[in-house]
């Protein structure tokens, strides 16, 4: 009995140290993350008054209603498709490029590894403005096809410009996830496939996708995700004319001075991913 | 060889290797090996981990191409073949049995990738359940199974396509002793049952014994002697073969003659004759220490080779002792039965220690 009460009194302390090691980064946050959220919350509940500024009065719906008007559901449109071709176009060029590391000797593994890293040294910013230039009109890229004869380039302020800024941003999103999930496909498994009369595509399409599913998924949910919500990229490259979720959101705020339409936009953008994200995270871990 | 008999003998076997090479960055994994494996015959490929005992078997899998040599599964050359276009199946080691799959859809799977027609694929697979005693676990997963229904259905997997050669690379090894002395009785009836060619990795020289109709044994990418189970234990060819299969001691010593070695102590005995050397070369003399009788000094038979010694350790197996015996220039490793009738030595003792002619055999050391 005394023996369970000392065991009792440990795994008490034990708790009690991990809460306050935890409590710093805890503190944080709810300061920066979780209070914040509830201030959008609640104005997304205010009203607009006349002048511009935000009443914390008469609670109502209004701007979750706004929400249904035409002008919002082209922006939604627009951002979900832009995001969706993004994140193909991700998978795409990030599978063949994962696989190829994943199979590579530890040294150069980590060398493409690190390369796919680099990007991130130099600011966001500076990169969407160096796209800027590579895209425009009489800029490299222009310049190369005019001189072997394809005629002018000019596509900066386009969805493909846009694709293109999102594509580069968020590709190593796509491949870190996937490198990890092919790392970790058992390499037996595919030669069972190809044993037992499985050609290249058939095994892969029965064999490695299937297994490499959660990679996929996640890398999809990390490019999907901030795609949807993308603010710089559009503006920079998109020039304002392909307007998408993040800048509009940033227009309510700041220039149509329209608060609550912008909170509750903010707050419904944000619990459809969540909610999207944990059903797609459920049904890919139920197939393993 | 005669060329008629050499060209027979490529027509009647399962699989045919002909100077087979693999090299991995110049490392040679196997060294030019040679073998002919017989139609419905279960081989045993026995070797020391990187001998190059699972390479060969991934060249006639078609999961390595070889560097070198040709390749022929029932006359048909295969070399370069990727492995969905030749008429083999593996199991393999640790099953790589498909996680995502139920033990159905995993036994289905080959057959589906050949678009065999779904009512032909469903009684297939339906046998192929039954054969391995898996019937009423076919919608389990491969995490629901025991290691031993893995193996079973791996072997269902892979016969249900009526392979003609089924490859098996350590198939057993990730078994537990009594599980594993079950499954090399069920493999050995499944052979029988279904009538193909089997042929197996392991390193387990016992499993190679109790099961194979044949035996070779690989060391260092070479492919040292290929024999019965009887054959390899009786009369090996090379020291390394003698001592991977069973215990023995090796006795220094020269061939004088056809039937007559000359020991490092100056004795001559007889011994059977063997071909794989010549007169005049270094050899060594296997004696297999449960071959060796031991008796008080003198008590030899005169007509056998005898020598004697001092008993230096003695160790109780149970069924037996093993003794050690110093002689003046070497020692010699001695086991006896543990009956009643047998007299028992100890540390200290001086015995006379003796064997049968035909109970030695010469190989290359």
């Amino acid at each position: 009995m005394k023996l369970g009460a000392a065991e009792l009194k440990r795994e008490r302390e034990e708790r009690r140290r991990g809460f306050f090691l935890a409590l710093p980064s805890f503190a944080y946050m709810v300061l920066f993350f979780a209070l914040p959220l509830v201030i959008v919350l609640i104005y997304s509940f205010a009203t607009r008054t006349s002048t511009g500024s935000t009443a914390l009065s008469d609670w109502n719906f209004d701007a979750y209603r706004k929400l249904g008007e035409p002008i919002v559901r082209n922006v939604v449109v627009r951002s979900v498709v832009l995001a969706v071709i993004t994140t193909v176009i991700c998978l795409v060029v990030a599978y063949p490029f994962a696989w190829f590391c994943a199979h590579q000797r530890p040294t150069v593994r980590n060398v493409l590894l690190i390369a796919v890293m680099i990007p991130f040294w130099t600011n966001f910013l500076v990169r969407n403005y160096a796209w800027r230039i590579l895209l425009s009109k009489g800029g490299p890229i222009s310049t190369f096809t005019e001189a072997i004869g394809l005629g002018e380039v000019d596509i900066l302020f386009t969805k493909t410009a846009v694709v293109i800024g999102l594509v580069y941003a968020y590709l190593p999103f796509m491949i870190l996830p996937l490198y990890a999930s092919i790392d970790r496909l058992d390499q037996r498994l595919v030669e069972a496939g190809r044993d037992l009369y499985g050609s290249g595509p058939q095994t892969f399409r029965r064999i490695i996708l299937p297994l490499t599913m959660p990679g996929v998924i996640a890398g999809s949910i990390l490019v999907f995700v901030p795609s949807m919500g993308a603010y710089v990229t559009p503006e920079l490259l998109g020039g304002g004319k392909e307007t998408m979720l993040g800048s509009y959101i940033v227009t309510q705020f700041l220039t149509a001075r329209n608060w609550p339409v912008g909170a509750s936009l903010s707050f419904v953008l944000m619990a459809v991913m969540l909610v999207s994200t944990v059903v797609y995270f459920r049904s890919g871990g139920r197939n393993l | 060889m005669n060329e008629i008999t050499e060209s027979q003998d490529q027509r009647s076997a399962a699989v045919s290797l002909r100077g087979i090479s693999k090299l991995f960055d110049d490392v040679t994994a196997v060294d030019s090996v040679d073998l002919d494996i017989g139609d419905s015959e279960f081989f045993a490929l026995l070797g020391p981990s990187g001998c190059g005992k699972t390479t060969t078997l991934r060249m006639i899998a078609g999961l390595e191409i070889p560097s070198a040599g040709s390749l022929q599964i029932f006359g048909e050359e295969v070399g370069s073949l990727p492995p969905n276009k030749r008429p083999v199946n593996t199991v393999f080691q640790n099953y790589a049995l498909f996680p995502h799959m139920s033990v159905a859809d995993n036994v289905a799977f080959g057959l589906k990738m050949r678009k065999i027609p779904k009512s032909e694929i469903s009684t297939r697979v339906h046998e192929a359940i039954s054969l391995v005693r898996m019937t009423g676990m076919e919608d389990r997963r491969p995490n629901q199974l025991s290691g031993g229904q893995q193996q079973r259905v791996a072997l269902a997997r892979a016969l249900v396509n009526r392979p003609k050669v089924l490859l098996l690379d350590e198939p057993l090894a990730a078994l537990d002793l009594k599980l594993r002395q079950e499954m090399q009785f069920e493999l050995k009836q499944l052979q029988r049952e279904v009538g193909i060619t089997f042929v197996f990795v392991t390193h387990d020289q016992e499993e190679a014994l109790a099961l194979s109709d044949r035996i070779g044994v690989m060391n260092d990418g070479r492919l040292l002697q290929v024999g019965t189970p009887e054959e390899m234990y009786d009369a090996p060819i090379d020291r390394f073969v003698a001592d991977f299969i069973g215990r023995s001691n090796f006795l220094n010593g020269t061939l004088e003659s056809a039937e007559v070695v000359c020991l490092a102590n100056g004795q001559r005995i007889r011994v059977p004759q063997v071909d794989a050397v010549s007169v005049g070369d270094e050899v060594q003399v296997s004696l297999r220490p449960e071959r060796v009788m031991i008796g008080d000094l003198d008590s030899a038979p005169h007509d056998s080779a005898q020598l004697s010694g001092t008993v230096e350790t003695e160790t109780f197996l149970g069924n037996s002792v093993v003794y050690r015996v110093a002689l003046d220039w070497m020692t010699i490793e001695v086991e006896a039965d543990h009956r009643p009738d047998v007299e028992r030595y100890h540390a200290g003792d001086r015995v006379d220690l003796w064997w049968r002619d035909d109970a030695v055999a010469v190989v290359r050391p």
